[in-house]
């Protein structure tokens, strides 16, 4: 199947199978999650030699581990010999890995290092070095955050996070000391395609008044009204920002109060001017103007600025993904400040959250929905704010729209489909490049 | 404080305090079956916190980590204020996740009872198995167990005030799309 016919970002529609369809999510995994730097963990998880979290890329497991010589290493949990699961818990801390099946042993970098009865059985004919545990191309770590490509030819984490790094410094670089993730994570399941949630935190502020009308309603004190100083209906009090490279991220300027609503006075204060050294380093229209972000890093890696959940989306078949989130801290903030997004976030943004709890109806029923003949042939529709981008916008740089826009939509998905068709990472960038220069 | 606490090799409670309890029990698991939850707050002290922390896997010798702790992040960490909030939400209207409603079904069982820390309160625990059923065809089932702190309130319509309720469920990835429910 040729994926680029599927998506058409002059017309702004998409080809529902997009969602379904099994032989184009093994296009994915092979050309999407086994390419693309994939975020797998803050540093934050792994303070000592030996930490080690499991995670995936993709659907492959992953040991992330903080090695003897204080750098990251990540290889595939998997025993090379027959290939089961090498460690079965999320965390911990470990001195080796030892397979529970045959007792082969492989060293925090995973690096083969035992095999039992290597003289009686093997001979002492086995090649220990060329039988490690499978490496990722590539780790680099950006701000705390720490990711990994299995492709050596992807461009480097900058110049993958490109232009978009604007908008994630606003989130992640606020201060010197960096970010911090708090203890315990949300782990569920949605019956849906990954590309949901992905392509709604990339781009989607007009859902949140009519899915989560009810969360708003119930938080906002009972002497305010839900007027526009709290949630604005207007799309010029906002900007979204589209990345050529996928990425995308929406939020109000100025107006749109409901993150005190959300995770309280104190941590919306601290986010929104309270914090001076966040103006220093960023200017006050990052620092202080921004208001209610969402965001996603290409291809599953979502955050909410202000709110501070940070997630991934795993894939788990076409119908299925998992979600991983955490609340995220400055490091520096006061304590009040901590606390308040300790309970705030995950009390919104989780599994039980009171925002949260109706996305999953919506990707949920569309995903039953798309079990249908006639469903699957009929296009989805993304035209918001078709043709009316600008570059010139006086204080936020790159593709900007007004906020209740699909632009950054057809952003993902016209690189989701450049990606998933196959093409190079050399025709990529390129398309990255003739777009910047389009731009000027 | 009236709870009448005898010595048994098992209990320390009488048959007439344990069958009050479990009693209590089972009239709360039937106001959030039949969605009567207005009553069901009026079962929480005004001071009652709700908690059910998040679960990782772990190996045996690192098994203390495996629920976070009360300074982390959880499910629920709910004030009664916050559980009201809970409340508003789902009679909105406008609450997707409980609009058409869920329909659930609140198992109650092993109910242990141990002297509290106070002479007026006792520890509660049991093991709860919750049905819920969505929709057409989604089914959830969560199970797990509860400790409660019960207060004895002569102010109280049912006699003791749930001043403290944490919940470990046996899941750690929770197989369900959202937890818009009570436990």
């Amino acid at each position: 199947m040729d994926i680029s016919d599927l998506v058409d970002v002059q017309q702004g529609t998409l080809d529902p199978r997009i969602y379904e369809d099994e032989e184009i999510y093994q296009q994915e995994l092979r050309n999407i999650f086994a390419r693309c730097w994939l975020f797998l963990a803050h540093d934050s998880q792994l303070p000592n030699r030996g930490d080690y979290v499991t995670t995936y890329m993709g659907e492959d497991p992953v040991l992330v581990v903080r090695k003897r010589d204080g750098s990251v290493g990540v290889f595939m949990n998997q025993c090379r010999h027959r290939g089961m699961r090498l460690c079965r818990a999320d965390a911990g801390t470990a001195k080796s890995f030892s397979c529970s099946y045959h007792g082969w042993t492989y060293d925090l970098s995973g690096n083969l290092v035992g095999v039992p009865s290597e003289d009686d059985a093997y001979h002492d004919e086995i090649n220990k070095e060329e039988w490690g545990a499978i490496k990722v191309a590539k780790v680099d770590s950006y701000k705390g955050f720490i990711f990994a490509t299995w492709d050596a030819e992807a461009p480097s984490l900058l110049d993958y996070i490109g232009d978009f790094r604007f908008y994630f410094d606003a989130f992640a670089d606020r201060t010197e000391a960096g970010t911090e993730l708090i203890g315990g994570a949300h782990r569920w399941v949605f019956p849906a395609n990954w590309k949901f949630a992905a392509e709604q935190f990339c781009s989607d502020m007009y859902h949140a008044p009519i899915s989560h009308a009810s969360a708003v309603l119930a938080l906002t004190p009972d002497d305010q009204d839900v007027d526009e100083e709290v949630f604005p209906m207007d799309g010029t009090k906002g900007r979204q920002f589209s990345s050529e490279l996928g990425h995308g991220t929406g939020f109000f300027v100025e107006s749109g109060d409901v993150l005190a609503n959300i995770v309280g006075q104190k941590p919306a204060d601290w986010f929104q001017g309270g914090n001076p050294e966040a103006i220093g380093r960023l200017g006050e229209a990052r620092a202080e103007r921004m208001r209610g972000a969402h965001a996603t890093l290409f291809p599953n890696f979502s955050f909410l600025p202000g709110i501070n959940t940070l997630r991934i989306w795993h894939p788990k078949g076409p119908n299925e993904m998992e979600v991983w989130a955490w609340t995220v801290v400055d490091k520096e903030a006061p304590a009040d400040v901590k606390e308040a997004q300790r309970v705030g976030t995950g009390r919104t943004f989780s599994v039980a959250g009171l925002f949260e709890q109706d996305d999953g109806e919506n990707w949920s029923e569309i995903q039953r929905v798309l079990r249908g003949h006639i469903a699957k042939k009929s296009s989805f529709n993304v035209q918001m704010g078709l043709g009316h981008e600008t570059y010139e916008d006086p204080d936020f740089p790159g593709k900007i729209n007004r906020v209740y826009c699909e632009m950054a939509a057809r952003g993902f998905y016209k690189r989701w489909a450049d990606m998933a068709s196959g093409q190079s990472w050399d025709e990529l960038m390129a398309s990255v490049q003739k777009a910047a220069e389009a731009s000027l | 404080m009236t709870a009448q606490l005898e010595s048994s090799p098992v209990t320390s409670v009488s048959v007439e305090l344990q069958h009050q309890i479990e009693q209590y029990l089972y009239q709360e698991a039937r106001f959030l079956d039949e969605r009567r939850f207005e009553e069901w707050l009026d079962l929480f002290s005004d001071d009652t916190y709700y908690w059910m922390p998040t679960r990782g896997v772990r190996y045996e010798r690192e098994l203390d980590k495996e629920f976070s702790r009360r300074d982390e992040v959880s499910h629920f960490d709910e004030t009664k204020r916050g559980l009201e909030e809970r409340v508003t939400r789902i009679r909105s209207g406008m609450a997707w996740a409980e609009e058409p409603p869920s329909r659930t079904r609140h198992m109650v069982h092993n109910v242990v009872i141990e002297p509290g820390d106070s002479p007026d309160e006792l520890l509660v625990r049991c093991n709860i198995l919750l049905y819920r059923g969505r929709l057409d065809r989604d089914v959830d089932i969560f199970v797990g167990c509860r400790e409660d702190v019960l207060r004895q309130s002569d102010d109280a319509d049912y006699g003791w005030l749930i001043a403290n309720r944490s919940i470990y469920l046996d899941q750690t990835v929770i197989l369900a799309k959202n937890m818009s429910i009570f436990f």
